[in-house]
């Protein structure tokens, strides 16, 4: 009996060691050691996404072999999710040693304040380059620019779309033109309509944390933050925000999701929406429904008066590490690709990885102005680019992502409450910004 | 003769310790060295690389009394702790009961299903358990075909269904594991003690009682230090089944630190720190009360 009970002993304890074992081979083929490279015209990039921007910046490299320097090479280091790429900064700032990362490393906008404020020596800016920063919308280089001096190379667009499934408005009685330029009182009213004749609601988000009021507060054109300290509590348009948000999850015109891959896979995928409101990188999750095809369409966002609304979420730029040896080099590559030099490698970057430039001069290419069949042949690119010129500049901050954590935090619990008053709102958002300056003291 | 004696044990003793050394450096370096280290950040606060004192020094530690989510972290790990660490340990102990019963068939089989869940990945089962408790998910599918329900019910998006999750998979995860070490101390209990109860006319609630438990006395404790500090440390199920949601319902505070330090780029060392040392307090004077409880030396 005993050595039945040492044999099964020995096995899990065999089964156990060998799952971290798997999980250790696997991240030992990641290439991390190859960041720095010896050679004069190779550069070394952090990236994630293969069908997003692994294909634009592929697209970058071939044009600048083409154009500028045909022997040029871009080491493309593919990480698994941007969190990656975010951690690696983290990692080797924090440690003080910066010769782990790559030459150039991209990440999502929001983040790089926050960056920048922690580890301040370990970018490298812009200056030495001759650019045309008009070209390019205010609001996506507002994240990357520190007292005028520019440190990012915008790479995506992330202009806010507001997709409606025009064939459950039309079953419900209302158009696309109904909806464009609306107020969210009638939002609410045609979602009700919506989910009573379809059953599908008119808006999802991720109830873990969402930028759902974010960018409602910035079609506004105001912010959750002034002179770097968090308003929110006390702005009237944000505490209605707030009520409409639980009124609409409650009427069921919003659905909120447990977490990212209820809002992507769930909601979205699972085709349990009449309407989507978030960063235009969402759109190939819409179409990964095919039989929606055509059914679609493109517009502005609602507005608590009336009158379109225009928002941004997300997005990415390339940032110049601290360890790139090359500066001229990486400078000169950003230059003549994403910073405007060159129209091929926005061109190449829409059609391989559907990546939208928030270039104006990239955006009026022919490439730009082709029909989608998914958006019943509308030209959206072309509209996003336009919208994207449209969104205004609000403050950010380096506490974007904790604040929208505490936000989600308080909705939450307004819809368990189920409490829509305007004292129950103020309770709750006065509460979440409690948090909020109690983590940002310090 | 004496001196020469002496100096074979004082080679050997030199030896010994020779022996020991590389092993005393490891641990010094890489876990006591951290640990002073740690103990130094948790009075510090600011920027990683440039931090400084707190003023005052103990702030980091005073702020965690009005931390209004550390306190909810700490009410949710006392609360998988009250809840779950009984159950597992009594399920436990009955199955390791059970599965020690002389005439029981396929030991073996049975002994190797209640251990096995100790052998997959705390991250995959986590996985599993959150697919399992979607609102489309498996188990939802399963009591509408019953009819037991007539909607979904969103387990893991309403606070008291998503702490129930949490503790049935700790459980599930758990109980096999602890199990293991009772069957171990159940095979050290020798038969005959059971047979003289059985013609004393004990019955079998009295045996349990007053031969299992006392001679099982030091496993019981063990598992108690165990599960207790385990629970306490508890950090893979609720980043991976809930990630700590909804609202903070089901975050532990091992996911709290986590979140202050490397989550969300926030980079909050110092207070993570305070945190950690705060924890660990806890888990030393639950384990104190726990040996005094279990101490044998009457």
């Amino acid at each position: 009996m005993k050595r039945k009970l040492i044999a099964l002993l020995t096995a899990g304890v065999l089964a156990v060691s060998m799952i971290p074992a798997a999980v250790y081979a696997d991240e030992a083929e990641a290439p991390t050691a190859d960041v720095a490279s010896e050679d004069e015209n190779t550069l070394s990039v952090y990236a994630w996404d293969a069908n997003f921007n692994i294909p634009a910046l592929e697209a970058a490299e071939a044009d600048y072999q083409k154009n500028v320097n045909p022997d040029f090479k871009l080491n493309i280091i593919t990480q698994s999710g941007s969190s990656d790429v975010e951690n690696a900064v983290t990692l080797a700032a924090s440690a003080g040693d910066y010769s782990t990362l790559p030459d150039i490393v991209l990440f999502q906008d929001h983040y790089f304040q926050q960056f920048h404020l922690n580890y301040p020596d370990a970018w490298q800016d812009l200056s030495a380059a001759d650019i045309d920063w008009s070209d390019f919308g205010a609001e996506k280089l507002s994240y990357s620019t520190i007292d005028d001096v520019h440190y990012g190379a915008p790479v995506d667009n992330g202009t806010a779309i507001m997709a409606y499934r025009t064939d459950l408005l039309e079953e419900a009685g209302y158009s696309i033109d109904d909806m464009t330029g609306c107020t969210w009182d009638k939002f609410i009213e045609v979602g009700k309509a919506v989910y009573e004749k379809t059953g599908k609601y008119l808006l999802c988000m991720d109830g873990s944390g969402n930028d759902l009021p974010y960018m409602m507060l910035q079609a506004e054109g105001e912010s959750q933050f002034t002179d770097g300290a968090p308003t929110f509590a006390s702005n009237e348009k944000y505490n209605q925000i707030i009520a409409d948000i639980v009124t609409m999850i409650t009427e069921n015109v919003l659905y909120l999701g447990n977490d990212w891959s209820d809002y992507v896979d769930q909601a979205i995928v699972g085709d349990m929406v009449a309407g989507v409101l978030n960063g235009n990188w969402i759109i190939p999750s819409m179409e990964l429904v095919e039989e929606n095809t055509g059914k679609w369409a493109i517009t502005s966002l609602p507005t608590l008066e009336g009158g379109e609304g225009y928002a941004a979420n997300g997005g990415s730029s390339l940032y110049i590490t601290a360890n790139c040896t090359k500066p001229e080099l990486a400078v000169d590559f950003l230059a003549n690709t994403f910073l405007g030099g060159s129209t091929e490698t926005y061109d190449a970057a829409l059609k391989n990885g559907g990546v939208i430039t928030c270039s104006a001069k990239a955006g009026a290419s022919d490439v730009y102005q082709e029909g989608v069949d998914f958006f019943e042949g509308q030209a959206i690119y072309a509209d996003i680019v336009k919208m994207g010129a449209n969104v205004p500049v609000v403050e950010q901050s380096d506490y974007h992502y904790q604040c929208r954590q505490y936000v989600g935090t308080a909705i939450q619990n307004l819809v368990a409450a189920g409490d829509t008053s305007p004292e129950g709102v103020t309770a709750a958002l006065e509460d979440a910004q409690g948090q909020l300056e109690f983590e940002m003291e310090g | 003769m004496k001196t020469s004696r002496n100096s074979v044990n004082a080679k050997q003793r030199r030896w010994g310790w020779a022996f020991l050394i590389p092993a005393t450096v490891m641990i010094i370096v890489m876990s006591f060295y951290p640990m002073v280290q740690a103990l130094i950040t948790s009075f510090k606060k600011g920027p990683i690389l440039n931090m400084e004192m707190a003023d005052p020094w103990y702030n980091n530690y005073a702020r965690i009394l009005q931390d209004k989510i550390f306190i909810t972290a700490m009410k949710n790990t006392f609360l998988y702790l009250i809840i779950q660490v009984p159950i597992m340990l009594v399920l436990a102990m009955l199955l390791a009961q059970i599965l020690n019963n002389k005439d029981l068939r396929f030991k073996g089989l049975f002994r190797t299903m209640v251990f096995l869940p100790c052998a997959t990945s705390l991250v995959s089962y986590a996985l599993i358990f959150k697919s399992l408790f979607a609102t489309q998910g498996l188990i939802n599918s399963v009591l509408r075909s019953l009819h037991l329900i007539s909607d979904n019910i969103n387990w893991l998006g309403t606070a008291g269904t998503a702490k129930f999750v949490i503790i049935f998979a700790l459980i599930w995860r758990w109980t096999g594991y602890n199990m293991v070490f009772y069957l171990a101390g159940l095979q050290n209990i020798d038969y005959q003690v059971y047979e003289a109860a059985k013609i004393d006319g004990a019955s079998a609630w009295k045996t349990f009682w007053r031969i299992t438990v006392p001679l099982l006395k030091p496993v019981i404790v063990m598992t108690f230090i165990m599960s207790i500090n385990g629970t306490l440390q508890l950090f893979d199920e609720s980043v991976n089944l809930t990630n700590g949601g909804p609202a903070n319902a089901t975050i532990t505070m091992s996911h709290y630190i986590y979140n202050m330090s490397f989550g969300q780029g926030v980079g909050k060392f110092g207070y993570a720190s305070a945190m950690s040392f705060v924890v660990f307090i806890m888990v030393g004077i639950l384990a104190a009360i726990n040996l005094k409880v279990g101490d044998t030396r009457d």
